[in-house]
């Protein structure tokens, strides 16, 4: 066929998407009109109907979702042909994070061989080698018909092999991909499994690793285990004892391009990281068992985290819903194998075997009755009916108790965090050998902790939690540790690793994963060296909510030893001080700060009910009076007149520094009111470098020193200070826009408005960066573009009063002063409603230039104390009344130098 | 250099690709860690993560997106068929890899009857006479895009992509059948 002019083409293409959505016996017609006796047109168009007709699926599948394996394929190691010793290589029969496995011969002995090579990863470590080999070597002098025989193991120019009878068959994870199993092929392949599993058992080996690739089926239906040992390579206990719970500590490495094991048949006790025995097998026996019998596996999810928090907290899907015909005895195999508690579990492969072969005996006994005598049909109803009436008597009383278990269960739920780690590989146990660190880290960013409670009501406790290890962390002189704010940014974010490194510019990263259920507390972390792109320390903790507080200093105190920074004595001491020993009062502090951080009016609220609460269970925490402090001055600041909020705020800080006055965050709140309501430069300096010496990283008090310098114009000091609150917290809205307001009352107009773009284009603007943008443009005499800014921060972030306030203000002083007192009008109705600060009215008069309204309006603005007149002296927005004496009488009440 | 290109330096494109090319690989080797194995890969967070690694992500503006993603789907088609072509010779050679027994299956395709090399082909036929179709294909087969993704990139309808597309499929088929 020939192929069409573009232009007929592009018909060609529309009359047939048209067509395709007319029915088949419209399309007739609808051609005949469309293509107008167009023959080639019309041919076109009807073979491509056809060709849409047969395509089905064709390409529906994006080829890129074979890009994984396209990028992924690794070249073979050993060439073909190749003779190792006495083995020629003959064939690759499969390759994965464990190894590739050859087809090899062996030329002595004249027989084929599968010839496995280890990675060289896992060949460096020598005790774990020997470990492995003595395991694998044990189970395969079992003797047993099925389990694999070990024939050998070497080494060949620095590469590990094992060399094992040759299988000739497919796994069972093939075979479950080619049909379903009927009854009967299940329950003979299972017991050929638990068979070898009772002899390996009995001699005290327990293989870790049970899953349907690890199960070959020869054509004869023999089934060989494959691979005992393997798992002794790739588990490892802490060696670095930390405490009575170390034994939960599972160290994870990750190697680059490997991929070691599954998730889906870890038993629950493995997903925990605790120590397994042989019922661990029995567990990931009843996972193969099930998906042989229900055609798919008990616990799936999008990814490894998923499959494993369905391992610990789900129940499977029960088999009889899925397979109508299976057993109940059957089923009743499965559930006692899959108990989550393994001490409900199937205690010996020995029972369960007796169990399966008992299934296996009624099955076949009942299918020989079928064949044999197929009874009158209302006999079988009768048997039937039977049956199912002793089936429910059993099922109830049985289903009793399964309920009592779940119930059980959920309550005594000990979970987890799982050992699974974004950014790095999932789930896998990799061996690790213990890694020196070369450098000392001296910078940390410790990522928002993922709540893996599937609550979001617990979100205050992975926030929390992280928050509170920054705060901890914060303290050690010689570690930068990145703040919230910067660290917040990444918060669900799924960012790599490097990349958050790189823009946070850290050594560092520590993650975390948090699970709770009802009392139970488990958190999981883990510190990754940037530069080696290595997880150097991961670890579980486990513990009761009521020990949340003790928790956070453990961890601080971890963290801290594994980067190597030294502690001095009274350092120690600090970080691993209890704010509060009642857990119930620490964890109502993580919710009020959970609250504070949202910062709407509502939130801080909440935020002081629950500081409130706090307090109600222990009077003396002293954080909690903090919290208080914080929320009432934002409150003072944003909501409320300020001389209602800040004496609240100051009562509240000194409470604090009354309980423990070497808080640095008390010293830090009250540094505040100092600057802002009291107005009292000397103060709040003082508490200013109290706050520092007790946590040098913090960056808070650079800032509020950063507000105090500037105010009194000294403008480089006031940089300084706000470049190291940036160092210490890069990505911070704040800091970043104060650097450009900063900028602004220095009167550095160019370079505030660099930085306040700059700080835009980052993302990072909130109400006050357009605001900051949009006066400096204004002192450039740019007022369009003053009055653009303004109008874009409200559409981009709220109508805040200071930016209507600065709207007014650039209408008027640009000369549309009708425009400016319809703004005006908007300020005056939010103030019906809520406090909106008089200062705001002072410039909107003086844009007007109201001399009497604009003093007015200062005067009041003095009254309420509004923190706006402590830069008075260098606002530029009065720059026409500075040489009226009522301004210099105002900075005189406001402390400042005229 | 992404900037360039979008600023109309076609040259840079060619320049693009290796970059565009160890980048997809570099996040397909580690997504393939991250993913149970069998899984597929999440494509648009794959081009994603690539893209952000490649531009500088403070000045991203959907143009540049555009055109990042026409790139990247043009070096995903040239990446899946050459490995395709790989494969053919592989299987040539009698070695063809049969199973996995650790349980890593890597992703498996589950588009094994097409032959990526005759769609290649085909698909350059069909660009000579409609470029923009080729594309749709390009972004929709090799990149995983969503009819709308795709006419965002494009800046057309996303009627006109269902158009081009589902045509695009009947004919594709009808090549690669005849």
């Amino acid at each position: 066929m020939s192929l069409l002019s573009p232009e007929k083409w592009q018909e060609a293409k529309e009359i047939f998407y048209a067509a395709l959505r007319r029915t088949p016996a419209e399309r007739e017609q609808f051609l005949n009109e469309s293509c107008r006796g167009d023959d080639d047109l019309r041919r076109e168009v009807q073979s491509l109907l056809s060709a849409s007709e047969s395509a089905g699926s064709f390409m529906q599948n994006p080829a890129v979702n074979e890009i994984a394996e396209a990028l992924a394929a690794k070249k073979e190691r050993i060439p073909l042909n190749q003779s190792l010793g006495h083995y020629r290589i003959l064939n690759l029969l499969g390759q994965g994070g464990m190894g590739e496995v050859y087809l090899a011969e062996d030329t002595r002995l004249e027989r084929k061989v599968a010839f496995k090579v280890l990675p060289s990863a896992f060949a460096q470590d020598a005790g774990r080698m020997r470990r492995f080999v003595q395991e694998a070597k044990a189970a395969s002098a079992l003797n047993h018909p099925n389990i694999l025989t070990i024939y050998e193991t070497g080494e060949f120019e620095n590469t590990k092999y094992i060399v094992s009878e040759y299988v000739e068959g497919e796994t069972l994870s093939e075979r479950l991909h080619r049909e379903p199993l009927n009854l009967k092929v299940a329950l003979d392949i299972a017991i050929q499994i638990t068979s070898a599993l009772q002899a390996a058992h009995r001699a005290s080996i327990v293989h870790r690793d049970i899953k349907p690739d690890n199960v070959m089926i020869r054509p004869d239906g023999v089934v060989k285990l494959l691979d005992f040992g393997i798992a002794k390579l790739t588990e490892k206990q802490s060696d670095v004892d930390l405490g009575s719970e170390a034994a939960t500590a599972i160290k994870i490495n990750t190697t680059p391009g490997v991929i070691i094991g599954t998730a889906n048949y870890m038993s629950p006790e493995q997903a925990l990281g605790k120590t397994v025995d042989a019922r661990t097998d029995i567990f990931s026996f009843g996972l193969v068992l099930y998906e042989m019998l229900a055609g798919k596996r008990a616990f799936e999810g999008e990814n490894a985290i998923e499959v494993i928090s369905s391992i610990l907290q789900t129940e499977a899907v029960p088999l009889s819903r899925l397979r109508p015909e299976v057993a109940h005895d059957i089923e009743r195999i499965v559930g006692k194998a899959l108990r989550k508690d393994r001490e409900e579990r199937y205690q010996t492969a020995k029972d369960l075997l007796i169990d399966l072969k008992d299934a296996r005996e009624e099955l076949q006994f009942q299918k020989k009755r079928e064949r044999s005598h197929a009874p009158p049909r209302d006999q079988v109803e009768t048997q039937i009916i039977n049956a199912a009436t002793t089936d429910a008597a059993q099922s109830s009383s049985r289903a009793e108790r399964i309920i009592a278990q779940v119930r059980n269960h959920k309550l005594g739920f000990i979970v987890l965090s799982l050992l699974v780690l974004a950014g790095i590989g999932l789930g896998y146990w990799y061996f690790s050998h213990r890694i020196s660190i070369a450098n000392q880290i001296e910078s940390i960013a410790i990522m928002p902790f993922i709540n893996e409670s599937g609550n979001a009501d617990t979100e205050y406790l992975s926030d929390g939690m992280t928050e509170a290890l920054i705060s901890s962390l914060s303290q050690l002189p010689r570690l930068n540790v990145k703040a919230r704010s910067s660290v917040f940014r990444y918060k669900g974010a799924n960012t790599d690793l490097q990349q958050i490194a790189k823009e946070l510019n850290v050594q560092a990263i520590l993650n975390g994963r948090i699970v709770q259920r009802g009392g139970d507390l488990s958190l999981y972390v883990e510190l990754v060296d940037i530069a080696m792109d290595k997880v150097i320390w991961s670890r579980t903790y486990n513990r009761q909510m009521t020990n949340l507080a003790s928790l956070q200093s453990e961890i601080s105190r971890d963290v801290s030893n594994n980067l190597r920074a030294k502690l001095s004595g009274p350092d120690e001491q600090r970080l691993v001080k209890n704010y509060t020993e009642n857990s119930e009062a620490y964890q109502l502090y993580l919710k009020g700060n959970f609250e504070w951080n949202k910062h709407t009016r509502e939130d801080l609220q909440k935020g002081i009910e629950y500081y409130n609460q706090a307090l109600e269970k222990d009077p003396n925490f002293a954080l909690a009076y903090t919290g208080l402090a914080a929320c009432y001055g934002v409150l003072g600041d944003e909501y409320l007149p300020p001389n209602e909020g800040f004496p609240k705020a100051k009562d509240y800080a000194a409470k604090a520094l009354s309980i423990d006055g070497a808080l640095a965050e008390a010293h830090t709140a009250m540094a505040a009111v100092r600057l802002y309501y009291d107005w009292d430069w000397a103060e709040a300096t003082e508490e200013l470098e109290r706050a520092q010496t007790l946590k040098p990283n913090d960056p808070s008090p650079h800032l509020l020193r950063s507000d105090l310098l500037i105010a009194l114009g000294r403008v480089d000091e006031a940089h300084a200070e706000v470049k190291r609150a940036r160092e210490l917290d890069p990505l911070s809205r704040l800091f970043n826009t104060v650097d450009g307001a900063d900028s602004y009352l220095g009167r550095q107009y160019d370079e505030a408005i660099t930085q306040l773009e700059k700080t835009i284009n980052l993302d990072l603007a909130f109400n006050e960066t357009y605001l900051y943008l949009g006066l400096a443009y204004e002192q450039k005499r740019m007022y369009q573009r003053a009055i653009e800014t303004f109008q874009k921060g409200m559409s981009q972030t709220e109508r805040h009063p200071q930016l209507i306030a600065s709207l007014a203000h650039a209408y008027a002083v640009s000369g549309r002063r009708d425009k400016a007192l319809k703004v005006l009008d908007e300020l005056r109705e939010i103030s019906k409603h809520s406090y909106v600060s008089p200062y705001l009215f002072a410039v909107v008069y003086t844009g007007l230039n109201d001399k009497d309204q604009t003093f007015a309006w200062l005067d009041k603005a003095f009254e309420d104390r509004s923190l706006f007149l402590i830069w008075l002296k260098v606002d530029p927005f009065f720059d026409d009344l500075r040489d009226d004496p009522r301004f210099q009488t105002l900075l005189r009440r406001v402390g400042l130098p005229s | 250099m992404l900037r360039e290109w979008s600023d109309g330096k076609a040259e840079a494109l060619e320049n693009l690709l290796p970059l565009v090319y160890a980048e997809l690989h570099r996040q397909a080797a580690s997504f393939l860690r991250k993913e149970r194995p069998g899984h597929t890969l999440q494509t648009t967070a794959l081009i994603n993560e690539a893209y952000l690694r490649l531009i500088d992500r403070r000045s991203v503006n959907w143009q540049n997106r555009a055109h990042f993603f026409a790139v990247a789907a043009q070096a995903m088609r040239r990446i899946l068929v050459d490995y395709a072509k790989a494969k053919h010779r592989k299987k040539r050679g009698g070695n063809d890899i049969k199973l996995s027994l650790d349980g890593v299956t890597l992703v498996a395709s589950k588009e094994k009857g097409i032959d990526l090399v005759a769609l290649d082909e085909a698909l350059d036929k069909l660009s000579e006479r409609d470029k923009q179709q080729a594309s749709v294909v390009e972004l929709r087969y090799f990149s995983g895009l969503s009819l709308e993704e795709t006419a965002e990139v494009l800046h057309v309808s996303r009627a006109t992509v269902a158009r081009d597309w589902e045509s695009a499929r009947a004919w594709l088929h009808r090549e690669l059948t005849k």
